[in-house]
């Protein structure tokens, strides 16, 4: 660490050059701390504080204080059941989608072809796309009467489906849309993890004759490990905040079959504007945000 | 030991074509959604309406652009984007260089260090649902919904950690003995930070503005919420507001939701090698 102020070469300063040099390990923090302060502490409370009150469309009216009300609410209400479980099936089967898809991308282009980082950054396009962009896009191949999809289906005989519009279809279209912008995300950083292998203990597996499975098995997935902990981290805390897509390819329908906590926790506070009960569900979320990840940051020993 | 060669070259072959065939796959996949979108923005209606569709467009035309950036408000909303956009990356990369640079090289009484840095990655987990009602309240308060400041703001709380710990990281990848020199010349140490680390810091400076300036520019659920009016609106939202429930603007959207993408693209090809190395740094050290 190095020494602040105290070098023998200290040539005139004023008194608040000095002050500044004194406290600069401070100074250089504080900005940040200040604003996440503000931006993050504070909707906190406040959000704790509308969690335990009925708040009225109508701003002139009062907060009426109803304690753990809202939190009740949640352990009866149906409609919240159904955005939990709709949540936690999206997250499961994405994530795990994208990084079976991920890993094995990373590891084909790894081996076959390494020096292409123009296939790469072409690989990469989707997970860069505006996400508005990328549900506009499904939706017009999945459109039922002019929908590419349906076209494909015909051309290899299969049926046409109304996808997003079809009960048993809605979530599995919100998935693969959602697989095809994140996937590369899984991949690149895969990609990175597998460029920084040490080269070694490939030559001494090579020479006891492993498998190249046996290699992955043993050598690959353990070296893997943290990237691999933490890509599955961050695409888990995204697919928990899911919005966009069913925003705009289903609107949470048909049936409630796509409504995850996100977006039925924007329709209670803005279209049936009931934002004390839709404090209390996204302190829910953030409870359980923080439980996973500080849970999975322990365990993988990230936060270093 | 012949056979074994021969037999193990034959199947590389096998193994090296089917992986050729499988990587060709994913690319096609990749790809085609994006030329779709491209290619519907410059159909006529009719012609994106086709059964079975056209996979080139037979009649090219700008209809749809001159409707979506010339009798409607696009444009507005893409300055509006853009202008949102450099306002957050330029608060977070600077405030976010600073305590990145602190939290790398600084020490701090009672493991301040480590505390401050877990809750600053802890504040990026936070889902935007969770603040968006505070938010919007406080908004509504100070009478700045609908003001491109409330969406800086906003954007800012989720661009600030992330650029903190990118930086934290690169400059924790740099040698110190440089900046120890610098001082032992008589610098201060904030000149030792601002003449030495931050230029040696540039490719980490600038992976970390392109994400700061991709994720703003693709931002939508905060938006969506903090604004209504034309004059605030990003490009997301314009392009949103076109799927109504009665009808679907197709070759408007499609034309919008391309031009979306172009810069983003473009962008993403001319700093490819920061964006690779900024994407596994700041996520693969967390």
């Amino acid at each position: 660490m190095l020494q602040t102020g105290k070098s023998a070469s200290v040539r005139r300063r004023g008194p608040l050059e000095q002050w500044t040099e004194r406290h600069l390990r401070y100074l250089m923090l504080a900005p940040t701390v200040l604003i996440l302060l503000a931006l993050t502490i504070f909707p906190s409370v406040y959000m704790f504080y509308a969690a335990v009150h009925r708040i009225s469309p109508n701003p002139d009216l009062p907060w009426e204080f109803v304690g753990i009300g809202n939190f009740a609410r949640l352990i009866s209400d149906p409609q919240f059941h159904v955005a939990l479980r709709n949540t936690a099936v999206f997250t499961i089967v994405a994530v795990t989608l994208e990084f079976l898809l991920g890993l094995g991308l990373a590891l084909l282009l790894d081996r076959f072809i390494r020096r292409l980082s123009f296939l790469k950054t072409v690989l990469m396009i989707p997970m860069m796309l505006p996400p508005i962009a990328v549900a506009i896009t499904w939706k017009l191949i999945y459109e039922p009467q002019f929908g590419v999809l349906n076209e494909v289906m015909f051309l290899l005989g299969l049926p046409v489906q109304a996808w997003a519009g079809d009960v048993n279809l809605a979530m599995f279209s919100i998935i693969v849309a959602d697989v095809w912008q994140w996937t590369p995300f899984i991949f690149l950083l895969m990609l990175a993890g597998l460029a920084s292998l040490p080269v070694e203990p490939y030559e001494a597996a090579a020479l006891d004759g492993a498998s190249s499975w046996r290699q992955f098995w043993d050598l690959t997935l353990p070296f893997l490990k943290p990237v691999i902990a933490i890509a599955l981290l961050l695409r888990v805390m995204d697919a928990l905040r899911l919005f966009d897509l069913v925003f705009i390819l289903t609107g949470g329908g048909p049936a409630d079959r796509t409504k995850v906590l996100s977006l039925y926790i924007y329709q209670v506070a803005y279209r049936f504007a009931d934002p004390g009960y839709a404090a209390a569900m996204s302190l829910f979320v953030l409870f359980v945000t923080i439980v996973l990840s500080t849970w999975f940051m322990k365990r993988m020993r990230l936060a270093e | 030991m012949a056979t074994i060669r021969t037999r193990s070259r034959t199947r590389e072959m096998l193994l090296r074509l089917s992986a050729y065939l499988a990587i060709l796959v994913a690319l096609i996949l990749t790809l085609f959604p994006v030329y779709w979108i491209a290619a519907n923005s410059f159909k006529f209606d009719i012609d994106i309406f086709a059964v079975p569709p056209e996979w080139v467009p037979r009649n090219p035309t700008l209809k749809h652009y001159d409707e979506a950036f010339v009798q409607r408000p696009f444009l507005r909303y893409a300055l509006n984007s853009f202008l949102v956009a450099i306002g957050t990356t330029v608060i977070s990369v600077t405030f976010g260089t600073m305590a990145g640079y602190a939290l790398a090289r600084f020490s701090y009484p009672w493991q301040w260090r480590k505390q401050i840095s877990f809750w600053i990655l802890s504040t990026r987990m936070m889902p935007p649902i969770v603040s968006i009602i505070p938010l919007y309240l406080f908004f509504n308060y100070f009478d700045m919904l609908n003001t491109k400041s409330a969406l800086v703001i906003a954007y800012t709380a989720f661009n600030l950690p992330f650029a903190t710990w990118m930086m934290k990281s690169y400059f924790q990848d740099l040698p110190v003995e440089l900046e120890e020199a610098a001082i032992v010349d008589g610098d201060t140490r904030w000149g030792a930070f601002l003449h030495v680390a931050l230029p040696l810091a540039r490719p980490g400076l600038a992976a970390t503005a392109i994400f700061c300036l991709i994720i703003s520019w693709n931002e939508f659920l905060l938006s969506l919420v903090i604004t209504l009016t034309e004059q605030s609106q990003t490009l997301p939202i314009g392009i949103a507001g076109r799927v109504t429930q009665y009808s679907t603007y197709w070759g408007e959207i499609s034309a919008a939701g391309f031009m979306a993408c172009v810069p983003i693209v473009i962008f993403a090809f001319v700093v490819q090698k920061h964006l690779v190395r900024g994407l596994s740094l700041g996520a693969v050290k967390g």
